[in-house]
């Protein structure tokens, strides 16, 4: 006892600052028990196992999912003793592990915040991928996923920039480190639209796209956010608030990606139209002047018919006049001085005979 | 900021320009063929011209690179 004695505040000073050096960072996971929201500011818990508990404090500012009693959940935080002497675990960052826990933290979360209105589908701004020149990628450059993103967006389209931040894209400490990199991209302004890239994975490695201010950092997003997290069949919180939603990384690479291929065939289709064109062209022409040579043929016919009709006729004329057709309709020709006792000669149809005038009168 | 260019591109932003402004010009060479100053005389050259562009873009086109920048930042801090 002959130690110099500490103040009680100095001891719990004391002892907080052994705890503060020996446990920095502390990962503790467990059931959630006699959760409560104080004041509306104060988010106290239990988290205990089958032998003990521990009680558990944080800000409700610096609580991002929902919890209720009975979940498990997994606490990134520093242990604490109070000023009233009572050993407290002060929470950094919660997240609910296993499929039950998540799923019902995930429900609760989206009913809230889809009555907030951050899902409202009429704030999704569209995006041209014409226009885009350079991607913003959060991810983790060691993932699959991004793999699979960076390789189909190389195979359909060039010329673009990637910015990739390299992030963690699980576990405690993810969601923050991609809020950062969203902020950092919006402050930079230079990326057209901002891809969330992550491949799939379990429930708990996706959990991290549940988180409350991760989603809404997506949602306040000036700049377009794509998220390609997971399978198909995922659907994370961060999915939602996005303005647009693929399926996979792959599918987020062919939705903000121009298709090369499709551009080439689209290319050469334009180059044979063109030669089709030509052709049509001529085969125009072609029937037009066959049109038109069969006109003029026609008209030459025609007018050669008409002219064949003229002669025709005026050779029916002839014919008409023809002393011979006379001469067998029984007229005769008598030529010589028409005076009594002259000789003259008279032709018929058939015959010629010389005859003696004998007399000649006036006609009445 | 400072960054690391990890896979810099052999065509650049010029050249994305450069493929944009051909795909522009074989366009107009196209609507050509179908507007009010389409001659047959004037065809055959013209479709020579937009065979040679059309080539020259698949070249560009199967050739152009991205250029992929990872942020030089941690994110963790």
């Amino acid at each position: 006892m002959d130690d110099a004695p500490f103040s009680v505040s100095e001891f719990i000073t004391y002892l907080n600052q052994t705890l503060e050096y020996s446990y920095p960072s502390v990962v503790l996971e467990g059931e959630v028990a006699s959760f409560k929201v104080n004041q509306g500011k104060w988010v106290f818990f239990d988290l205990k196992d089958d032998n003990a508990s521990l009680g558990c404090f944080l800000p409700v500012w610096d609580f991002r999912t929902e919890l209720v009693d009975g979940m498990k959940v997994r606490l990134r935080g520093v242990p604490k003793v109070t000023q009233w002497g009572k050993f407290s675990f002060t929470v950094k960052e919660v997240i609910p592990v296993g499929q039950g826990s998540i799923k019902k933290a995930f429900d609760l979360l989206k009913e809230r915040l889809t009555k907030e209105g951050l899902f409202d589908p009429a704030k999704k701004r569209p995006v041209d991928i014409e226009k885009i020149k350079t991607i913003g990628v959060i991810s983790s450059t060691q993932a699959a996923g991004y793999a699979d993103f960076i390789k189909i967006a190389n195979e359909r389209w060039g010329g673009l920039k990637i910015q990739v931040a390299h992030t963690g894209v699980q576990g405690l400490g993810a969601a923050d480190q991609i809020i950062r990199a969203l902020a950092y991209l919006n402050e930079q302004g230079a990326a057209d639209v901002i891809a969330i890239i992550r491949g799939g994975g379990s429930a708990d490695d996706l959990a991290v796209f549940n988180d409350e201010k991760l989603v809404r950092a997506i949602a306040a997003s000036r700049i377009p956010v794509i998220t390609g997290i997971g399978h198909e069949v995922d659907e994370s919180l961060a999915d939602l608030a996005a303005d647009i939603k693929a399926s996979t990384p792959s599918n987020a690479a062919q939705f903000l990606t121009r298709d090369r291929r499709a551009e080439i065939k689209n290319i050469k289709a334009k180059v044979a139209s063109a030669k089709q064109k030509i052709l049509s062209e001529i085969s125009t022409l072609h029937t037009l002047n066959s049109n038109n040579i069969e006109t003029i043929k026609r008209q030459i016919f025609s007018r050669l018919d008409s002219e064949l009709e003229k002669v025709r006729s005026l050779k029916r004329t002839l014919e008409r006049l023809n002393p011979d057709l006379i001469l067998k309709q029984g007229y005769s020709i008598i030529s010589g001085k028409l005076a009594p006792g002259s000789t003259i000669k008279i032709e018929s149809h058939d015959v010629l005979a010389t005859a003696i005038v004998k007399s000649i009168s006036q006609k009445e | 900021m400072s960054s690391t260019t990890t896979n810099k591109s052999t065509n650049s932003k010029a050249a994305e320009k450069s493929l944009a402004d051909k795909i522009e010009t074989l366009n107009a060479q196209i609507d050509w063929f179908y507007g009010d100053d389409f001659t047959l005389a004037d065809a055959s050259k013209k479709y020579k011209e937009s065979l040679g562009l059309a080539d020259e873009i698949e070249k560009d086109l199967e050739n152009l690179k991205n250029e992929i920048e990872i942020i030089d930042r941690d994110f963790t801090k």
